[in-house]
């Protein structure tokens, strides 16, 4: 056990752990906004694989990553507006229009993955960057500043989205329409448009969730490659209590159990590898048992909203 | 020439509706109403529920679009397509289900969906200060700062209030704005709305409650059935004739409540403990005794415990501590049934969730609770001629409105399933009788022939329990009042000596000796 | 109303697209054809075992003379059991000759559907049980002996590697994973005995990220010589690009991911088993046989990758050990 706790191991968790968690981070930012104003999104899996191949392809065709992520971006705004129109507008059961909306991403990005390339290949993602004087710190400056710019980009995320949310006129209204619609309606706030926005950022930054794993992360694409990730972010919403920084925790916690339970089979401690590769969920569940009753959230999350309604 | 407000908004002179049609799926809700207000004059808009006075100033709020008619302001046109419509032409309206947002502070609601001084950017501080000099300028006092699900009602609606004020408020229309209030505090906010209208405002009050608005009103205009049945200048108009006008038949006020004798006690209550939803006591040691030819009132403002405590007397919520004993036998914690058995009655407060099933018939509603017994089964099955003949007439006794005995109740009025589920609870003439806000929603006819039958059943020897936040009724219907606040029992008075004063000092938390 | 409508149309729209999408890829052929169904797990570009069988089914149509002698239908991605399930009925019960389950998880829905149609074959793998035990006669079953080609790789990274530790990952510690990285580490000891051997599982056939940290928790831990089983090693492959460590390969030639860091990969042809099992069915037996895939029969082939080079002792030791393997001297 004690070959766990030497530097290079924390090292490596600390580096691991931070790449794990970035496309968690941008997916469940997005879900973060999406639902703090009412709408809870359940397709951000397929999103993010929509994300991830658009991401792939352009970058691919393009040689330019920067045109890869721009792809994502579009195409998960556009996931977006369809997740918003039939969920808003056409006030479908949101929940149902969610999963559809999963099924349709990871079907869409099999059927287009097949026709335009048929196999598997890997181009040159986002390279990264190392940041001097700080990469330079002993011990953690590598594992902490020597990343691709997307997963800086994830973690700077955390504090500006905490920042739009409580101290910007749009940040209110996006916290009053997920709690009292009415209220906001009686007050002149576009309660539609509102929903709109959040949905299609969400949509937005579920895309580059999905760019980050392939131009990014690991530079490939693989039909299903998110693998349930989109929902695990959903779960981190939940888990971090609607605010960004406790989104993060939930992230980082979920991901370094992980990098965490690699190195204990790496160090061949003896334990079944089944119980390794529980930890990060047991442990999540431990957290969210414990920390769930701090946290109220948005009162009318997955009420579509209708004026005259009492 | 323009007049101003303190604020420095323009003064809105004149408010003016003009044959206002609107009507809903098989419902006209509005019938060519003329209404107008006019700066420095409070207008109350009288009118029993479903009258049409909520939608007519939704129409005004530009929540709904009239069918047919004009809103004029000054004399203009005005369209308006959506709530800000109207709050960019001066117009404010405090609604009777707050529209506040709880997760939220006082400030932020104020400053939702308002342009920042600091562009995108929030300012709350300069909000803040603007709240404090309005609270200073007409007596509503707040705390800018604390979140709204921390406050009490009365203080939510203090900062309804602002909030239309902030907005640049000339005429602002309030929706039933006492009915969560003690009537101390429906004196202060009378003392505001007179502040507001010598400063230059306009007020539209919507009540259903006589004597306020005869209170604080200049003009009232009545509602009936989607009509204008009159508009009376305050001078020149009695309770009793607003009251006829707003059912459209002469109305009794004034019950006659002859003195009875009292008999043994039937309903023992003692040290009562019970849990509400929140896992806190929400009734907290509460001991009664209410006698045969007896009715109780308990009087209170919402929400503190009155309606656990009439949960738990019928056998709906469990009883942590203390006992409760019917007619000599310990019923705590027994089934709703094991109550029924030994002679008591409920009358819940949610008549459509707890009192009455939607989707079922009159009849099958009717014998919801008695369909195993005589005389509407026979050999365990049911006997639907006897069903028939004895429904039917409960339904013609109980003056029940409705078109058949096989009508959803879904179908009927609030008064009428009232009435029906009264007609159910009083044919099996109970001992005891828990009745939990029996009128509340209710028209006035139907309120007034409801109270009738309550007081025949004192005449008749049952001990009720009449648990009411209509103040009104619970003084004409008591032989003593008992005050519940925070879930105690805060002191019991004779129905004599209970002033509306003291009841509400009572509801306040004060007690009086 | 209008909206009412409107969102049932979408809902429809939405519902007419999952079934396009889940729906087998088959058309109608005249019955003179033979007609094979192949229900699996992932996709048939995963670079590792659906792909194998896959391309071994176009290979044979292509020998048998194209689509008018024979039809391959196909369902992938079928990761859900219940699902896969449903699917190997409908092909039964479309008449196709010959439905593969390719996957060792669909055997218990295999045992329940086969004996409802006993005119066609199925096959299942990988597993040697064909069910006669149970009674039922219309089961083939292959397996590869994943260890055999596991032993060989050992043998190389063993030689090659410079740090003397390598890593190892797999889906689950089950099945053809089991087997290829037990086998591997039985090649490494074998050559070098005082090498460093890790095996991480990550609990997901198709998790690429979580295996992209595997590997690059391995590399942390000193190894420069990494493989892997299941289609997620995508992820790892590229890991060992960007870190200049090397990979072994198996199911699948999997050079074309990264020629600069895959050294050789182990591939299954499945050709001469699907071969036989038709052979088999024309001839009127539907099942009972289990079939191995080994370097003996040619169903395991060692694929090099030609950018890199591998020193020729170290290519007489792979042989030398494919030697032993086949006259039964190495029982990897």
């Amino acid at each position: 056990m004690a070959e766990l706790f030497t530097l290079p191991v924390l090292v490596g968790i600390l580096y691991s752990g931070i790449r794990l968690a970035t496309p968690y981070l941008f997916a469940a930012i997005g879900e973060t906004f999406a639902q703090r104003s009412g709408v809870l999104n359940l397709g951000v899996e397929g999103i993010m694989l929509m994300g991830a191949f658009s991401g792939f392809y352009v970058g691919m065709k393009t040689g330019s990553p920067w045109l890869g992520l721009l792809a994502a971006a579009v195409v998960g705004i556009l996931m977006g507006l369809l997740m918003s129109f039939i969920s808003i507008t056409m006030q479908a059961e949101q929940g149902i229009s969610g999963i559809g909306l999963h099924l349709f991403g990871l079907g869409l990005s099999s059927l287009l993955f097949k026709t335009t390339m048929g196999g598997v290949e890997s181009i040159e993602g986002f390279k990264a960057v190392r940041i001097p004087l700080l990469a330079d710190i002993p011990y953690v400056g590598e594992s902490l500043f020597n990343h691709n710019l997307l997963v800086y980009a994830a973690f700077l995320l955390v504090p500006l989205s905490t920042w739009v949310l409580n101290k910007t006129t749009l940040g209110l209204k996006i916290r009053a329409v997920g709690q009292n619609p009415q209220a906001a309606d009686t007050l002149g706030v576009n309660v539609t448009r509102v929903r709109y926005f959040c949905v299609c950022l969400g949509g937005m930054l579920a895309g580059i969730a999905g760019a980050s794993l392939s131009i990014a992360l690991i530079n490939l694409f693989q039909e299903n490659m998110t693998n349930g990730m989109g929902f695990i972010a959903v779960a981190l919403v939940y888990f971090g209590g609607w605010r960004p920084l406790g989104v993060m925790g939930g992230a980082l916690l979920f991901s370094f159990v992980n990098a965490f339970q690699l190195w204990i089979q790496v160090k061949g401690i003896n334990i079944p590898s089944d119980f390794a590769i529980m930890m990060p969920y047991v442990l999540t569940i431990l957290a969210l048992a414990f920390a769930t009753k701090r946290a109220q959230g948005p009162a009318a999350l997955s009420k579509p909203y209708e004026r005259g309604e009492n | 020439m323009t007049r101003y407000l303190s604020s420095g908004r323009p003064i809105l002179e004149e408010m003016r509706m003009q044959g206002i049609v609107k009507r809903f799926p098989g419902v006209l809700a509005n019938d060519h109403v003329d209404f107008d207000v006019r700066t420095g004059e409070v207008h109350a808009l009288l009118g029993e529920n479903g009258a049409g006075k909520s939608t007519l100033m939704r129409q005004l709020y530009g929540m709904y679009k009239p069918d047919e008619g004009k809103i004029l302001i000054d004399g203009k046109e005005m369209h308006f397509n959506s709530p800000q419509d109207a709050i960019n032409a001066g117009i404010g309206m405090i609604h009777q289900h707050f529209m506040l947002v709880p997760g939220l502070t006082v400030v932020e609601n104020i400053a939702l969906g308002l342009k920042s001084s600091r562009g995108p950017v929030l300012d709350l501080d300069r909000v803040e200060k603007r709240v404090l000099e309005l609270g200073e300028q007409y007596g509503l006092k707040v705390d800018p700062r604390a979140y709204v699900w921390q406050l009490a009602v009365g203080e939510q609606q203090r900062i309804e209030i602002i909030k239309a004020l902030y907005r640049g408020a000339s005429l602002l229309v309030l929706d039933e704005p006492t009915a969560v209030l003690t009537p101390q505090e429906v004196d202060d906010l009378f003392v505001t709305f007179k502040r507001m209208a010598s400063e230059g405002h306009a007020l539209i009050f919507i009540s259903h409650k006589l004597n306020e608005v005869l209170a604080i009103s200049n003009r009232i205009t009545v509602l009936r059935d989607g009509k204008n049945a009159g508009t009376r200048p305050n001078e020149n108009v009695t309770r009793v004739e607003l009251a006829q006008m707003m059912v459209g038949r002469p109305v009794i006020l004034q019950y006659n409540r002859p003195p009875v004798e009292a008999g043994p006690v039937r309903l023992r209550i003692q040290d009562l403990h019970v849990r509400g939803d929140r896992g806190k006591d929400a009734v907290d040691g509460v001991s009664l005794e209410i006698c045969g030819g007896e009715i109780l009132g308990l009087a209170g403002v919402s929400g503190n415990g009155q309606r656990e405590l009439a949960e738990a007397l019928a056998g709906m919520r469990p009883v942590r501590q203390g006992r409760i004993i019917l007619n000599d036998k310990e019923v705590t914690n027994g089934s709703p049934l094991q109550h029924i058995n030994v002679g008591q009655s409920y009358i819940p407060e949610e008549r459509m969730k707890e009192g009455a099933i939607r989707e079922f018939s009159v009849a099958d509603n009717m014998i919801l609770a008695d369909h195993g017994k005589k005389p509407y089964s026979r050999h365990t099955f049911l006997d639907f001629k006897a069903i028939r003949e004895q429904v039917g007439k409960i339904v013609s006794d109980f003056n029940v409105k409705t078109p058949s005995l096989d009508t959803p109740v879904k179908n009927l009025s609030g008064g009428n399933i009232q009435k029906l589920i009264l007609g159910r609870e009083l044919s099996r003439c109970p001992s005891v009788l828990i009745a939990s806000q029996p009128t509340r929603g209710v028209d006035i006819g139907a309120s007034e022939y409801i109270h009738q039958r309550l007081l025949e059943q004192r005449l008749c020897g049952t001990a009720t329990l009449l648990i009411s936040e209509d103040l009104d009724e619970i003084r004409a219907l008591s032989d003593r009042i008992a005050v519940m606040y925070e879930g105690r029992i805060i002191g019991i008075v004779d129905s004599k000596d209970a002033t509306p004063d003291r009841l509400g000092l009572m509801m306040a938390g004060v007690e009086t000796a | 109303m209008n909206s009412k409508f409107s969102r049932i149309v979408v809902l429809i729209v939405l519902a007419a697209m999952l079934v396009a999408g889940c729906a087998p890829q088959a058309t109608e052929v005249p019955s003179t054809v033979f007609k094979v169904a192949i229900v699996m797990p992932s996709s048939i570009t995963d670079m590792a075992f659906s792909q194998s069988m896959y391309e071994g089914l176009k290979k044979v149509q292509a020998e048998m003379g194209g689509e008018s002698a024979m039809e391959i239908a196909y369902s992938e991605n079928m990761f859900k059991v219940p699902d896969a399930a449903a699917a190997i009925r409908d092909y039964a019960s479309k008449g196709y000759n010959l439905v593969i389950a390719h996957g060792s998880q669909y055997g218990t829905s295999l045992q329940q559907i086969a004996p409802d149609f006993p005119k066609t074959a199925f096959a299942w793998g990988t597993s040697l049980d064909t069910f006669q035990a149970e009674g039922i006669n219309n089961v083939f079953a292959y397996q590869a002996e994943a260890q055999e080609g596991g032993y060989v790789l050992g043998v190389v990274a063993a030689m090659m590697s410079k740090s003397n530790i390598i890593g190892e990952t797999g889906p689950v510690d089950a099945g053809d994973a089991k087997l290829y990285i037990e086998g591997f580490q039985k090649g490494v000891l074998a050559t070098k005995p005082d090498a460093q051997v890790s095996v991480t599982y990550t609990g997901s056939f198709s998790d690429v990220s979580l295996m992209a940290t595997a590997a690059e928790t391995h590399i942390a831990a000193g190894a420069d010589m990494l493989t892997g089983s299941s289609q997620s090693v995508v992820g790892a492959i590229g890991i060992c690009k960007d870190k200049g460590a090397f990979w072994f390969g198996t199911q699948w030639d999997q050079t074309s991911l990264a020629p600069e860091a895959v050294i050789a990969s182990q591939v299954y042809d499945w050709t001469g088993i699907i071969k036989d099992m038709i052979a088999s069915v024309k001839a009127g037996v539907m099942g009972g046989k289990g079939y191995t895939l080994t370097f003996k029969n040619g169903g395991l082939v060692i694929a090099y990758n030609p950018a890199i080079t591998v020193p020729a002792e170290v290519k007489a030791a792979a042989d030398a050990a494919i030697a032993a393997i086949n006259d039964g001297a190495i029982a990897p």
